[in-house]
């Protein structure tokens, strides 16, 4: 079946979207398991090595936190209540285990909530739940810590799943999740133009299905949807180029909201999507080492701390690569790490004569789409 | 931040008042009472510090003592170190490095100012710093940010992997004021000898990083010296914890902010040992009386605080436990697992560390050991129902001490703690401890005033029926 440039963008936001999309569903069709995980720094690769698909936990499309609010404390970050409101709401029942990574403290308590969330909902008792511990620093010890942490996810995802991941395995799950980044490197490319070639909000749709999705399956839709993009015209009007950074984003209501005020969003600098994903995975180095130095070492969180003039350099890189000429730095309400660095950050960026915003938000679809809009209205003017 | 404020240096102003506490408190009886005409907004905590004479004096001396270090560090040539309480000072002190907890920092003109640190807390937001952040750092931070103390030389935590609030200020501070960055590392596992070994190494870094710094090696001699004194001092500790076991419990509430203030400030100092020795005096006394340390002497109530205390202005929280009969059995502050400490009797409380002095090598990897132990590190770093995390801790520490009670009390800045505390207490209730949840922020009565942190808590004990 041939799809129109329309129709593929809409498998794609299904993908993105869809928390229990046809690809997953297609998936456990042929009885193969879904395990769920928290954060960029869990290795996708290591679990499609095993014939397991990886998704990344999302709470979106949640409308309260009526259930995740007995478990967790009013001071928290809405994404990981978010996760286990959908949890609770039956709306993440394809998931086979889930893997816990303690990329923040409001994610880390996400193990605890859920375990005890389980005692009174037994649905969310997964077969599988797995911890995983990844250092806030890079040193010669820290890399062997994180190697010996995926070390043990293999053997426990070996002894449950009864699978055997091995080297080879995972070497080509590196190359097959590599062709997705090069396929996403294009999508992004076309954001480069001005005007750009694709909207912000799906070029984002994009990544977002990247991780929501098999990855070849993904690749045949990407793939399909560039050439269609190749062939059409696009209606984009030039604005001013914005870039989004901050804590993170997984859907596109604040690209929207921009895009909608004129300006034309040409990146994103959060943990979904390709500041965390697009670089490549060496294929020359043992397998081991190579998911090591891109999940490690290469980490652009703040998380990973005394690294923020690395994270500064990337993030001017970034902004010379898209030609961005102001960014929107949001974070969701506390999440001091991005909160902090946003601050840092906009401080030099400033002084760099490169116009920023900081804005404070709510984890999912906006609801307070006037505020922002309005201070977003101002920023324009300010750069316009 | 106004302008006024800006006219004087924080940590001037902390060294006159506490210079100022320090004299009256030495002061004859009648000068004494005198003074206090002049101190409205404090009379209630110069008068708790008073009641206990000589350890009462001799922890305002340390204080004292700790804050002159700051002010006048760089005339003596020394280093300034920003660091946290959870940090055990020991390795900066043996390298002659000025340590600048920011927690303990934050606390004393909490307690001791009227207008407490709302002003340095708000220039922490001014220059970019989380708004929703710890409060526990942000009194003294603010300071320090806006350029009103002594410089800073470098900054050194070890709450990574232990508390994101905590190092993300410490890591901010280091980027904002461009000063070098040390980080300790924690796994979320505790025991194991991948994690001693994580660890071991990690402290090794920080040697190096000290000593780059200061352009000076460890030496061993004065770091013997150190972790000698630091073994005296445990030991008196672990008699006070022993006796504080007793019922009535004879340890006035103070003196665990006595305790652990002290630790925080000038672990392997004499004059922390002098402290111990006095505050060990008093507590004895009581036991061998059979007398509560409660002042009316009588023990309606024991409370065990699973994490820290409430540092309200003119230190009420001491008052009002004291005033309604509750005795405090310590928090997360005021337990440091040295292998002789008398609760790791119980099954539930892994080893504690054990002081080596054969070699350097030895000596850091004790100083390795004491600091995975420190308050937060050991029972926080990993989830809080696993073997020797919070819960384990808390509900062994509330067998021991026989508490009627647990109760929390933190800040809405703690990510950590608020991401499990309702899983935490309902697991407490279960074992039979009623147990409260504070929802005031321990460094910032604009949360929510103690009046009405000491209603709730009233409310508490009496629904309870505990007092």
């Amino acid at each position: 079946m041939i799809m129109k440039g329309f129709d593929m963008m809409s498998f794609i936001k299904q993908a993105a979207f869809d928390l229990h999309n046809d690809s997953i569903k297609q998936w456990k069709e042929n009885n193969q398991p879904v395990v769920g995980y928290t954060c960029s720094q869990v290795p996708v690769e290591l679990f499609y090595a095993g014939g397991i698909l990886p998704v990344r936990l999302r709470g979106v499309g949640i409308q309260g936190f009526d259930i995740a609010d007995a478990y967790y404390g009013p001071f928290i970050c809405s994404f990981p209540k978010a996760i286990l409101q959908s949890m609770a709401e039956k709306k993440l029942t394809h998931l086979d285990g889930a893997v816990i990574a303690d990329g923040c403290d409001s994610m880390r308590r996400l193990d605890e909530c859920w375990r005890r969330a389980s005692d009174d909902y037994s649905h969310m008792n997964l077969p599988f739940f797995h911890y995983m511990n990844i250092p806030r620093k890079v040193s010669n010890h820290a890399k062997e810590w994180y190697i010996y942490e995926i070390q043990k996810l293999q053997s426990t995802l070996n002894t449950h799943f009864d699978t055997n991941i091995t080297q080879e395995s995972i070497q080509k799950a590196i190359q097959t999740y590599n062709n997705s980044r090069k396929l996403i490197e294009k999508i992004e490319s076309l954001r480069k133009s001005n005007p750009p070639e694709i909207s912000g909000s799906d070029a984002f749709c994009v990544s977002l299905a990247a991780e929501s999705m098999p990855p070849e399956a993904f690749q045949k839709q990407t793939a399909d949807l560039l050439e269609n993009l190749s062939t059409q015209s696009t209606d984009i009007p030039d604005g001013p180029r914005i870039l989004i950074s901050g804590s993170a984003y997984d859907d596109i209501h604040l690209i929207q909201t921009i895009e909608s005020a004129g300006a034309n969003v040409v990146g994103e600098n959060v943990c979904f999507g390709p500041s965390h994903r697009m670089h490549s995975v060496s294929e020359n180095l043992p397998p081991f080492e190579a998911l090591m130095a891109q999940y490690l070492l290469a980490c652009p969180c703040p998380r990973m701390f005394g690294r923020f003039d690395h994270r500064l350099a990337l993030l001017k890189e970034k902004i010379q690569d898209v030609q961005a000429k102001g960014i929107v730095f949001q974070n969701i309400r506390f999440c001091d790490l991005h909160a902090s660095e946003n601050g840092l950050l906009e401080r030099e960026l400033e002084k760099e004569g490169i116009p920023c915003i900081r804005l404070e938000r709510e984890y999912g679809s906006q609801t307070d789409t006037g505020r922002l809009r309005m201070r977003i209205d101002a920023f324009l003017e300010r750069i316009s | 931040m106004r302008p006024e404020i800006q006219e004087y240096n924080f940590d001037w102003m902390l060294h006159k008042s506490m210079h100022i506490a320090f004299d009256s408190l030495k002061g004859s009886k009648k000068e004494y009472k005198y003074m206090l005409n002049y101190m409205p907004y404090f009379k209630g905590l110069m008068d708790l510090l008073g009641k206990y004479d000589e350890p009462g004096i001799l922890f305002v001396e340390l204080v004292k003592d700790a804050v002159d270090e700051i002010v006048f560090a760089h005339d003596q040539g020394k280093k300034i170190c920003m660091t946290t309480f959870c940090l055990s000072p020991i390795v900066l002190l043996a390298m002659d490095v000025v340590p600048v907890v920011m927690e303990p920092l934050t606390v004393l003109p909490t307690i001791l100012w009227k207008r407490g640190t709302y002003d340095f807390m708000n220039y922490c937001f001014e220059v970019g710093l989380s708004e929703t952040s710890c409060s526990s750092q942000r009194g003294a931070l603010g300071a320090y940010l806006a350029g009103l103390c002594e410089p800073i030389d470098f900054v050194v935590f070890d709450s990574g992997g232990v508390c994101d609030t905590n190092a993300n200020v410490f890591a901010f501070s280091s980027s904002y004021l461009n000063k070098p960055l040390f980080q300790l590392d924690y796994p979320a596992s505790f025991l194991d000898q991948k994690t001693k070994e994580y660890q071991r190494q990690d402290f090794r870094e920080l040697v190096s990083f000290l000593e780059t710094q200061t352009g000076k090696k460890l030496e061993l001699d004065q770091l013997r010296k150190g972790l000698e004194e630091t073994h005296r001092q445990d030991l008196i500790i672990s008699q006070i914890d022993e006796l504080q076991m007793l019922k009535p419990n004879p340890l006035p509430p103070i003196f665990n902010l006595f305790m652990y203030a002290g630790r925080f400030l000038a672990t392997s100092k004499p004059g922390y040992t002098k402290l111990l020795e006095s505050m060990l005096n008093t507590v004895q006394k009581n036991a061998d009386q059979g007398k509560s340390g409660l002042q009316s002497g009588k023990e309606k109530c024991r409370a065990l605080f699973c994490y820290i205390d409430h540092y309200s202005s003119d230190a009420r929280m001491w008052n009002f436990l004291d005033d309604h009969g509750i005795s405090h059995l310590g928090s997360i502050l005021s337990r440091f697992f040295p292998d002789h400490a008398p609760y790791l009797l119980d099954d539930d409380i892994n080893s504690g560390y054990h002081i080596q002095l054969d070699s350097l090598d030895d000596m850091i990897d004790s100083l390795a050991e004491i600091n995975a132990r420190s308050p937060m590190v050991k029972s926080i770093r990993g989830p809080y129902d696993t073997p020797y995390m919070w819960l384990e801790d808390a509900l062994a520490f509330a067998r021991l001490y026989q508490a009627d009670c647990i109760v929390y009390s933190g800040t809405p800045g703690c990510r950590n703690t608020w991401g499990m505390v309702k899983p935490f207490a309902r697991d407490t209730e279960k074992h039979g401890f009623p147990t409260h949840i504070m929802y005031s922020d321990a460094f910032d009565e604009r949360v929510e005033s103690f009046e009405t942190t000491s209603l709730r808590l009233a409310e508490f004990f009496r629904v309870r029926q505990l007092i």
